[in-house]
């Protein structure tokens, strides 16, 4: 068996009392490695003692086969390089010269560039697309500019192995997508190996080879998020109450608090998905059905926590029938987004429980065309 | 479209160059300038002329050979690598700190040597002492200096972060303070001038024993700073991040304190608290190299130092000649309003 690129051995961390015990895990090279957990578990200790900057309390980390503990602090730095949440951001100093400063532990007396080394810093401003920054100076950038320029010095380091604490906060939408992808294709393409403590759960699932979720104190999986991020790992992970995340969808979902009374959404093949999540930002509790167990209404309508009534199509439906009118029932709205095309043997129940609840005298409405919710909202705000 | 960036970015670098390059000339030259003045001028000024020749031939005997190679050009000497020493010591703090309004005296450098000085100058102490030593002062300041100092240094390696140690020697300054106050409200009134005077610095009576130690053990410590530029980079982006490319943070750590320390003290112990120099120089040769490199701030720096408290002595003894005034009057009169404008005038924060 090869020795694996990094390997935690019973590691304890902490400062004199430990915060994380026991961890054991191991990571080939060039994969990304996200390290998910709620705020104070952890996460940024962990990334100080891999990073050498923290003797760890017990047990062993293993690089390349190596004690960690062992490496000069020089020839560590040649292999690994870290991006803190630490804004530094040197007046007068421009965006070169701060990337220029990642060549360190390579450069020779009084630091002096060589061409080896500007083609270094070239390539690790390229690979963030920030060569236009260049000339700028460092505390003139955005945010988004900064930790981009951030990530390249960590680059222009050279590393095999680099630790970001979360390299993505306070960032825009666009330069978050921008840094992972970023940090994406450095993993597939030059083998590099990153460990990042990540603060969004979709993001991680989304970017990540695997996953380290820290939760009291130690490891709670370590694996594919494809595996270990379940909805109901990630809601213990994070004690959610009125959240939960579905891996299918890859994002999370907030439930609506119920303060609206209970709405049921009629729908089918996609078009009550954004019903449900509109309904339940307003603060509706959700219902809804008649739906195929495979549809994307289902998918979202369960990560919303609503009660669903599915149907597959074999099953005799009258019990199901019954079921929902009496769930029906007690709901002060109804949402009907049925296709108009509707001939699926589903499409007739719901016409019923729509026939159903408008002789009971309850309100419907008809959203527009499929997953369009503005008549929801006119309708809504028509009431407030 | 890549080929024109990297064209550019030559030519930009090329042009940073050029302007580090012309301002050191500009300077060297201001320096140049501002000593020969300051060995010109004085209660009695001399045509350039002679001051050369004087200069030149150390052998002939006058009245001008006198007041120039026994009290103008000790005091020029003097005045250069004083005012370069503090300004090294200021930068090196600053950039330590990564604080901007950090100057050599925060770790309590200023207070130990003004404490022991008070203790020799207001006390009967002094006049027993007097006997043993012409250097009594400047002895007295190097133990109070370098006594905080170590103090601070054994203290800095028990705690962790740059803000506790700054909290320290803030604090130690304020001790240092307490009881020289206390011996100044105890102290006669005939003593109590003198000593306030010695408080604001003066770079007069340098005698050429101290002249050379300030040449030797200053130029020692610059050299060594200038060579651990690259490391002092490094530290730009804080303690964290040099750890990580590889600085060795503890050993790094004493080396800036003791140096910073050593050389504000050397100074301060032979001239008293000179204010000022050591917080502003550091920003005016930032802001006129327009760079944080230290490669180019440490040997920019100390250029600046040189010139700007040469030209504050020759402000100090002139202005409201016969009187001398306290050097660190004029530092932080004509200094202060100097960074603030380069400030404004660069839109620029620290």
């Amino acid at each position: 068996m090869t020795t694996p690129f990094l390997e935690c051995r019973k590691l304890s961390v902490g400062y004199k009392k430990a915060v994380l015990r026991d961890l054991n895990f191991s990571a080939g090279r060039g994969r990304f490695i996200a390290v998910l957990g709620p705020n104070g578990v952890g996460k940024t200790t962990l990334l100080r003692c891999l990073s050498q900057r923290l003797k760890p309390l017990g047990g062993e980390i293993f690089l390349q086969g190596k004690n960690l503990q062992s490496y000069r602090p020089l020839e560590l730095a040649r292999i690994l390089s870290v991006v803190m949440t630490d804004k530094a951001a040197p007046p007068l100093l421009s965006v070169y010269e701060f990337v220029a400063l990642g060549r360190h532990p390579h450069t020779g007396f009084l630091g002096k560039l060589t061409d080896i080394d500007e083609a270094r810093v070239g390539d690790a401003l390229r690979s963030v697309r920030a060569e236009a920054l260049a000339d700028r100076f460092i505390d003139q950038l955005s945010d988004g500019e900064r930790q981009k320029v951030v990530l390249a010095r960590a680059l222009a380091q050279d590393p095999e192995l680099t630790l970001l604490d979360e390299p993505t906060a306070h960032l825009d939408l666009k330069h978050r997508m921008e840094v992972m992808g970023i940090l994406r294709s450095l993993c597939s393409q030059r083998n590099l190996t990153v460990i990042a403590a990540i603060h969004d759960v979709d993001v991680a699932a989304k970017v990540a080879d695997l996953v380290l979720s820290l939760k009291g104190g130690t490891v709670a999986s370590f694996g594919r998020p494809e595996e270990t991020l379940t909805s109901g790992s990630v809601a213990s992970l994070y004690d959610f109450e009125r959240a939960s995340f579905s891996n299918l969808l890859g994002g999370v979902e907030i439930r609506g608090d119920g303060s609206q009374g209970k709405a049921f959404v009629l729908s089918r093949q996609d078009s009550g998905a954004l019903a449900y999540r509109f309904l339940a930002k307003k603060g509706y509790q959700l219902s809804g059905g008649i739906l195929d167990p495979a549809d994307l209404d289902a998918h979202v309508g369960r990560a919303l926590g609503a009660r669903l009534f599915l149907w597959d199509g074999a099953a005799p439906p009258e019990a199901l029938y019954d079921e929902a009118l009496a769930d029906l029932s007690e709901a002060s709205l109804v949402v009907d987004g049925v296709p108009e095309s509707g001939a699926a043997p589903a499409d007739g129940l719901s016409h019923r429980l729509l026939d159903a609840a408008r002789e009971r005298g309850l309100k419907v409405i008809r959203l527009g065309s499929p997953g369009d919710v503005s008549p929801l909202a006119s309708a809504l705000s028509a009431n407030a | 479209m890549e080929a024109e960036l990297a064209l550019h970015n030559k030519l930009l670098a090329q042009g940073r160059r050029n302007r580090r390059i012309t301002v050191f000339y500009v300077l060297g030259a201001l320096a140049l300038l501002v000593a020969v003045v300051n060995l010109a001028v004085g209660s009695i000024s001399y045509p350039l002329r002679d001051v050369l020749h004087v200069l030149f031939n150390p052998s002939e005997v006058s009245d001008l050979h006198f007041i120039v190679w026994k009290i103008r050009l000790p005091r020029t000497l003097a005045c250069l690598m004083g005012g370069a020493y503090l300004a090294a010591s200021g930068l090196l703090l600053q950039v330590y700190f990564r604080n901007p309004i950090v100057g050599p005296f925060i770790l309590g450098i200023s207070s130990g040597a003004t404490l022991m000085v008070a203790l020799v100058m207001l006390t009967a102490l002094g006049l027993q002492l007097t006997y043993v030593t012409p250097f009594l002062t400047t002895i007295a300041g190097m133990v109070g200096a370098y006594g905080v100092m170590f103090i601070v240094v054994s203290i800095a390696a028990k705690v962790r972060s740059g803000a506790t140690l700054l909290v320290v020697g803030l604090m130690m300054g304020y001790i240092c303070g307490a009881v020289h106050s206390i011996l100044t409200a105890l102290a006669e009134k005939e003593k109590i001038k003198g000593f306030v005077l010695w408080s604001m610095g003066s770079f007069s009576g340098f005698k050429w024993v101290e002249i050379g130690i300030l040449f030797v053990v200053g130029g020692l410590l610059v050299g060594s700073i200038y060579l651990l530029s690259k490391p002092l980079n490094a530290f730009l982006l804080g303690e964290d991040y040099a750890a990580t490319m590889g600085v060795s943070i503890r050993k790094f750590r004493l080396f800036i304190l003791l140096a910073a320390s050593s050389l504000a003290g050397l100074v301060t112990a032979m001239a008293g608290p000179v204010a000022f120099i050591g917080l502003a120089v550091p920003h005016m040769a930032r802001l006129s190299f327009g760079t944080s490199d230290n490669r180019v701030l440490v040997p920019g720096a100390c250029l600046m130092g040189a010139i700007v408290t040469s030209l504050c002595d020759l402000i100090a003894r002139m202005w409201l000649s016969p009187v001398e005034l306290p050097i660190s009057a004029i530092t932080a009169f004509f200094g202060g309003p100097i960074v603030i404008g380069l400030l404004l005038k660069r839109g620029f924060k620290l």
